[in-house]
């Protein structure tokens, strides 16, 4: 022992280190604690910056805006309200989501195309200021510092089959699209066996084909585009459920000199998710953007005028419709040139990604409507029903593997199936957004902004979209459109 | 004056032991009638404090503003009744006491007159604002605005207290009445400059002063309908009344350092004005005119002009009572909207045309219409700048130009326009609201004819 610690004595010729000796790297070791020095100072004064009290869960106690509901819908009028209003935060906006899983969403549920071939101009317009919109979502929706959005859009266009009895209208409706500046051509049976080799145009008279801004995208990339620019524009939001109003109720005369009690939304209840525990906001207007669910959040709002002397006057005419899609995979089908197919019969189909895979389906008959309880798919649907559509229209469909299915909602407008869009006839600030019937995520860019534009301006300046009102449900006139998908 | 000081300090009890349904009729009443108490009692000389004994007092300063807080109690009160309604009544009356105990505080520093009676007095306003503030206004950001509020007028009070300290200490008094008669002090010493900045730095954030006002837009917005009304009425001439004794008793020594303040207030009238131009909240247009109002008021008791205590009171009373009648207006609008911005509650005109004729009113004086009060404190505010130097008529010329036109702006915006379809129907107007006004403006009117009942003589 004696011998070891001698041995470790300083001695000439012998140095106190035990170790390998390190260079005292001196400009490196200075950039390494700056950095560190950096990085903590951020972490400090951010923190020191961040209200204590402020509660992210927990929903402001005052709102001038609040929407009901955080689809597309919801999303993309919260993001008009903030790119429209005149100085920046003059308005406060809230969005409540009751469930931010999207379990049951319709949008994100969506098969997600977009088309313009519709009958009604303000449809087109619609669909048109869409495209528009989502070619330049960059412009739109883009934040700084995060990457760019990607909506994915397949250009492919939709094809329209129209038996020899439909043939007139599918014609008279193209001449309407045209009209409004979309690139839609006819097509005749040997055209589209041209174009379309895989196609059996057996029974088909006529076609029209969307050339330009026609296809599909993908909704949750919208959804998610929408929602990351409103809260960078300053939307508050907040998960919950808008359980109920406090209304005040006055009675008055309209023009035609009936009398009437409408009623006026004071304060929104939000209920906390999983808890007992709710919030009221103070509102000035209410956004019904619900969609399937927006008849349940009307009648919320009309819940007490059932016990006043006036009847009811007003009931939403909007339900929910279970529809399915279908993934399937075959490899002999039409592969790449494949548009967004509608077939005379109704049942429809779309190619999905590059890889030989379709998505499709087909509304049923107003006799099989499925059950809405839950989503729940049924495949003799398909098998009985949709294959054989399909297999007839395409040869190459007759083999084909289904890889998978889900179900969603429509929210159906049983009046019309269009938009409803515009104030309550009744209760004074709540504002529809809803009703779209199936092509509610092509014109979400559009409505979104026709609502906000109702909110800020008090009248519709892009598009006229005054047609969809909820007026037209007491006065009995449908606003209909001719090629319901 | 323990007349008005123990029956204020009695309507705590009083309210907390009242039955439920006189929750607002029994305080209401109380304070309407120590206002007369308090106009029975209060009526200074010409010179002298009317005193009775070493602690309180009341001079031709300090009575208008005393006057003021008595006046706006009532009216506080009937403000906060409907928005209040929805909450239990044990906090209905805890609101009640603290304005009571805010009260207490705001009459104890306008009638001290030992400094450090003031001193603490003027600190322990903030207790109760804070509390109003921070549990009944209606936003997070109550919370931020509260700790603004504490923090700037804290901090800027430190100094205050050790320059008085040090008064005492040189003077061998600390009181008021005492302090006039002495013979001013010539100090050249370097420190000269930090005693005036400190004695001063207070009530200049009090008052605002322009870069010093950051709190005032956030406290008067995040205030509810209460709160809004002592801060813009009564708080904010705290510091204006500071700066009358402070440059009265303290400063006759010449220094060149009052011309910073001076020119910076004036300064911040005008830009103030300008950013009112821009507002997009209603309650946050008629905190920035406050500031605006008040920067002329500071520029010219800065001025040491023999106009300037007076033209300062009739300001004082005429922007505290025409203030706190806008706010009652943005909050009435409020109430039957829940949006406070000018966007969403246009052309109210059509449904309320009862409120149109207040708004005017107090549109009007806003903009220092003659033959209002404002005007005639504007008026000689103006003089006693330009008496200082001729070349500030531009600047207050057109910060009042400005004024007009932001206050027509406001007027038009919330009177005209086009009625948004989901407020077509509103409730109609209370009595209430309508006695609100009518006592707002009453007094307005009746000191353009008889200006000595602000002295309750």
């Amino acid at each position: 022992m004696m011998r070891t610690c001698r041995a470790l004595l300083p001695r000439p010729g012998r140095r106190l280190r035990s170790g390998p000796g390190r260079l005292w790297d001196l400009p490196g070791d200075l950039q390494k604690t700056v950095s560190n020095f950096q990085n903590q100072l951020k972490e400090n004064v951010t923190n020191l910056f961040k209200n204590p009290f402020f509660d992210e869960k927990r929903p402001p106690m005052q709102a001038e805006v609040v929407i009901a509901g955080g689809g597309v819908m919801g999303w993309s009028v919260a993001y008009w309200l903030k790119a429209l209003e005149p100085r920046k935060n003059t308005l406060r906006v809230l969005v409540v989501e009751r469930d931010t899983t999207y379990s049951r969403a319709s949008t994100v549920l969506s098969v997600g195309g977009i088309r313009q071939q519709f009958s009604l101009p303000e449809n087109i317009q619609m669909s048109r200021y869409s495209a528009y919109f989502l070619r330049t979502i960059n412009e739109h929706l883009g934040v700084a510092g995060e990457p760019a959005i990607d909506i994915q859009f397949n250009p492919s266009g939709y094809l329209f089959l129209a038996t020899e009895e439909r043939a007139a209208m599918l014609e008279e409706n193209v001449s309407i699209q045209r009209a409004e500046g979309s690139e839609v051509i006819l097509l005749s049976p040997t055209q589209l066996k041209k174009k379309f080799p895989w196609l059996n145009t057996d029974g088909v008279a006529l076609a029209s084909y969307g050339l330009e801004d026609e296809g599909w995208f993908d909704p949750w990339s919208l959804l998610t585009a929408f929602r990351r620019k409103a809260i960078s524009m300053g939307v508050h939001h907040c998960c919950g459920e808008v359980t109920s109003f406090t209304m005040a109720f006055y009675d008055t005369v309209t023009p035609t000199g009936e009398e009437r009690t409408v009623s006026h939304i004071k304060y929104a209840r939000i209920q906390m998710p999983d808890s007992l525990e709710y919030c009221q906001v103070a509102c000035a207007i209410v956004v019904n953007a619900a969609g399937a669910w927006s008849r349940k959040l009307t009648e919320i709002a009309e819940v007490e005028s059932s016990v006043s002397k006036t009847k009811q006057i007003f009931k939403l005419p909007v339900e929910p419709k279970k529809r399915y899609v279908y993934v399937w995979h075959s490899p002999d089908g039409p592969g790449l040139n494949c548009p967004m197919l509608i077939d005379t019969t109704g049942a429809y189909f779309r190619r999905e990604g590059l890889g030989g895979n379709y998505v499709g389906g087909m509304s049923p008959a107003e006799d099989e409507e499925p059950d809405i309880q839950d989503l729940e798919v049924d495949h003799e649907f398909f098998q009985e029903k949709v294959w054989p559509k399909l297999a007839h229209r395409v040869p190459a469909f007759e083999s084909l593997k289904v890889k998978g299915s889900w179900a969603g909602y429509y929210d159906y407008n049983t009046f019309d199936q269009n938009a409803v869009l515009g104030l309550h006839p009744t209760v004074l600030n709540m504002v529809f957004v809803t009703g779209f019937s199936g092509h509610g995520l092509q014109q979400s860019p559009a409505a979104g902004r026709a609502v906000a534009e109702l909110i800020l301006n008090k009248k519709f300046e892009t598009i006229n979209l005054s047609r969809f009102s909820a007026d037209r449900f007491l006065s009995g006139e449908p606003v209909l459109e001719r090629n319901i998908v | 004056m323990l007349k008005i000081i123990v029956p204020t300090m009695m309507l705590i009890p009083s309210t907390c032991l009242t039955a439920t349904k006189n929750t607002w009729l029994s305080p209401t009443a109380y304070s309407a009638v120590i206002i007369i108490l308090g106009m029975l009692v209060l009526n200074p000389g010409d010179t002298l404090m009317n005193t009775t004994g070493l602690l309180l007092g009341s001079d031709q300063i300090s009575t208008p503003l005393l006057m003021l807080s008595c006046w706006l109690l009532p009216l506080m009160f009937m403000a906060s009744q409907s928005s209040m309604s929805h909450n239990p009544a044990q906090q209905k009356r805890l609101f009640i006491t603290a304005l009571a105990l805010l009260q207490l505080a705001l009459m104890l520093v306008f009638m001290a007159l030992d400094l450090m009676l003031f001193y603490t007095t003027f600190e322990a306003t903030l207790i109760p604002t804070l509390m109003v503030i921070a549990r009944w206004g209606s936003q997070t950001e109550r919370l931020g605005a509260g700790l603004y509020f504490l923090l700037y007028t804290i901090t800027s009070s430190m100094p205050l207290l050790i320059a008085l300290l040090w008064v005492y200490n040189m003077k061998g008094t600390a009181s008021i009445t005492l302090l006039q008669l002495l013979p001013p002090m010539t100090l050249t010493f370097w420190t000269n400059t930090l005693l005036w900045t400190s004695l001063m730095l207070a009530f200049l954030v009090k008052i605002p002063i322009y870069g010093l006002h950051l709190w005032l837009p956030k406290a008067h917005v995040e205030a509810p309908i209460a709160g809004s009304m002592v801060l813009a009425a009564i708080l904010l001439k705290l510091g204006g009344y500071g700066l009358l004794r402070i440059t009265n008793l303290l400063t006759e020594q010449t220094t060149s350092s009052y011309i910073l303040p001076l020119a910076v207030a004036l300064w911040g009238a005008l830009m103030t004005g300008m950013v009112c131009l821009r507002q997009t909240d209603l309650k946050s247009l008629i905190a920035y005119s406050s500031v605006s109002h008040m920067g002329l008021m500071t520029s010219s008791i800065l001025t040491h002009n023999q106009l300037a205590p007076s033209g300062s009171m009739i300001m004082m009373v005429a922007h505290g009572l025409t203030s706190s009648m806008l706010f009652c207006l943005a909050n009435i609008n409020y109430e039957r909207t829940h949006s406070r911005t000018l966007l969403l509650t246009q052309g109210v005109q059509l449904t309320a045309p009862a409120m149109t004729s207040w708004w005017l009113l107090a549109c009007l004086t806003n903009m220092a219409l003659p033959p209002t009060i404002n005007f005639i404190g504007e008026l000689t505010l103006m003089v006693s700048l330009f008496d200082w130097a001729d070349i500030t008529i531009f600047l207050t010329g057109l910060s009042a130009f400005i004024t007009s036109f932001y206050t027509l702006h406001m007027f038009s915006s919330t009177q005209q326009g086009t009625l948004p379809t989901h407020i077509i129907t509103m409730s109609p107007t209370q009595t209430r609201e309508h006695l609100l006004m009518t006592l707002h403006s009453a007094p307005s009117i009746a000191l353009i004819f008889m200006p000595q009942l602000m002295y309750c003589q």
